[in-house]
């Protein structure tokens, strides 16, 4: 049965968009990302303007991160304290991504930097969480987990001032920590347009040792107010989000979200770490197979980022 | 009154027989040198409706037209421009968007059916005149920037693909059904509509073709149109866009809770 999109202006067929809901939802029910590095790229491929893509997956995250929080603050997986000061970050970063991109834009060269920052931040990530988790995965077989070493960057966020206490997560941090890594992602994730839930995750589970089930839950909670922001401006200004689609989205995303949510439960940190890491070096090797390999089509639509 | 009105409606018919004769003379003087006659076109389903469900359509092309013709149809949108993303190999190596490029005098929908393949059935000239075959709309488009003749066909080459990839160019010859009637020939083709075809009015053009030249054409209407939700969204979105998101953002936010709390019944957490 297809569908017409009255924003996006083309037909689609319902399964195509329920079914990479549901796929993408879970993902976010897991993990704590939006998928937003997954989903755009495959409504971009199913026929969907690059900008109504990008536009209406905001608008759908906003459901399933609704949905996934929901289910993460039920079981007590939500620290609210530290999703705030992430979120007033990752707000300010946002507006200076913003600026930096047109800065880029003026020198004539934003393609180029956006890309490269887009395929080394996948990659480093990505392998930096995989050998990581690996090793501790190891490490539990052999020995008991010997007591963390004090590296010379937690010595230095130790020392900050306006420590303070976040239960939720059993983690002590100056409030400026949370505040400036929120603002790092902001930026790069504005600069990629994209959300930014697999940087978010790789500095709450190593910059502020969260326990991976209360990261899934704390970054489900602030993607959803980021998400809301981007799909009112993106509505406002832009004109870009279909609400048909994001409809057919969500009726997969939202329940995606509450099954990886309980499948989530059932895994380890350690596991859920490893299975993220794999997806972001995956998403990595996809997107160097499309810088060096000959497209098929040499033109696209214009405008977007 | 009634007897003005009846001298009026006679002068009329006088006027109509007399035009009628001259016409019919005319005719004759015409047939004497041409072939030309009567060329007509229907294009049926010529009001497209774009509602919830559509997944594009078919509109049928038929007429009459004098035998010994061959036949071209051509169906496109008003001419306009494009502004495209072209993608090009930096540092020699990886592919990325290298800039924009723009295309004059295109149209968004563009379609030719043709009993023969147009390069044996039409003069470069007429073609051009016309814009009838990819070559002659290569001829009359304008693309921007491009420095050497190279450069602009391989350009005009991926314009074609990307439209082509998206149905909204066709060409194709040999899929005119022709039968033969009381010395006419009676023309059919279905084609299909695209869905990727955007609301407007398109124009569908027959083309009567014999020593290479246009002889004689006729032209027909298709509108498409949004009706219903579909009309009304896209109006909010385009319009209202503050109340469009408002919706949108609550919208999502009311499903994200609903599941939440349906899977809470369902008794999968605790």
């Amino acid at each position: 049965m297809y569908f017409y999109l009255p924003v996006a202006l083309t037909s689609i067929n319902i399964f195509i968009p329920v079914g990479l809901g549901l796929a993408v939802g879970l993902l976010s029910g897991l993990f704590g990302v939006g998928g937003g590095f997954l989903m755009t790229p495959l409504l971009i491929m199913f026929g969907i303007p690059s900008t109504v893509a990008a536009a209406t997956d905001s608008n759908q995250i906003v459901a399933a991160s609704t949905s996934g929080t929901y289910a993460h603050w039920k079981v007590g997986n939500v620290d609210f304290k530290m999703g705030l000061y992430l979120l007033v970050g990752g707000f300010a970063g946002g507006l200076f991504g913003v600026q930096l991109i047109k800065v880029l834009k003026a020198t004539g060269n934003a393609d180029f930097v956006i890309k490269m920052t887009y395929v080394l931040m996948l990659g480093i990530v990505g392998t930096y969480m995989f050998i990581e988790s690996l090793s501790s995965m190891r490490k539990k077989k052999t020995e008991e987990i010997k007591p963390e070493k004090e590296s010379g960057m937690a010595k230095f966020l130790k020392s900050l001032p306006l420590q303070t206490h976040f239960e939720k997560s059993g983690v002590t941090h100056s409030t400026l920590v949370p505040i400036i890594f929120g603002g790092f992602v902001g930026i790069l994730a504005a600069l990629m347009g994209v959300g930014g839930g697999f940087l978010m995750v790789p500095v709450m589970v190593y910059i502020l040792r969260m326990p991976m089930h209360v990261v899934v839950g704390t970054s489900l909670f602030q993607i959803l107010f980021n998400c809301l922001e981007v799909t009112f401006l993106q509505a406002y200004t832009n004109h870009n989000v279909d609400f048909i689609l994001a409809v057919l989205l969500l009726l997969g995303s939202t329940v995606g979200a509450q099954i990886g949510t309980v499948f989530g439960r059932k895994l380890k940190g350690e596991q859920l770490k490893i299975i993220l890491a794999a997806i972001v070096l995956a998403v990595t090797v996809k997107m160097v197979f499309e810088l060096t390999l000959s497209p098929a089509l040499l033109l696209s639509q214009a405008g977007g980022h | 009154m009634r007897k003005i009105r009846s001298q009026k409606s006679k002068v009329r018919s006088l006027r109509n027989i007399f035009s009628a004769v001259l016409i019919a003379l005319f005719g004759l003087i015409m047939t004497g040198t041409n072939a030309s006659a009567e060329l007509t076109i229907k294009a049926n389903h010529d009001h497209i409706k774009i509602d919830f469900f559509y997944n594009g359509s078919t509109v049928s092309v038929a007429g009459d037209a004098d035998s010994g013709t061959d036949l071209i149809i051509k169906i496109a949108s008003p001419e306009s421009h494009e502004i495209l993303k072209q993608k090009g190999k930096v540092a020699g190596l990886l592919w990325m968007n290298t800039g924009t490029i723009n295309f004059e005098h295109t149209p968004n929908l563009y379609s030719i059916y043709s009993t023969k393949k147009v390069e044996e059935i039409l003069s470069t000239e007429e073609a051009d005149k016309y814009v009838i075959g990819y070559p002659a709309l290569s001829r009359q488009m304008e693309i921007a920037p491009v420095s050497t003749e190279d450069e602009r066909s391989k350009w005009f080459n991926e314009f074609v693909k990307y439209k082509e990839s998206s149905n909204l160019y066709t060409t194709s010859s040999g899929k005119i059904s022709i039968t033969s009637k009381d010395g006419k020939q009676a023309y059919y083709i279905l084609t299909a509509w695209p869905y990727q075809a955007p609301p407007g009015d398109y124009l569908v053009t027959v083309y009567a073709v014999k020593d290479k030249k246009v002889i004689e054409k006729a032209e027909s209407k298709v509108m498409v149109e949004q009706v219903g939700a579909v009309k009304m969204l896209a109006g909010m979105a385009k319009n209202n866009g503050a109340l469009y998101g408002g919706i949108s953002i609550m919208a999502a936010l009311a499903a994200g809770f609903g599941v939440g709390m349906i899977f809470r019944k369902g008794g999968g957490a605790h």
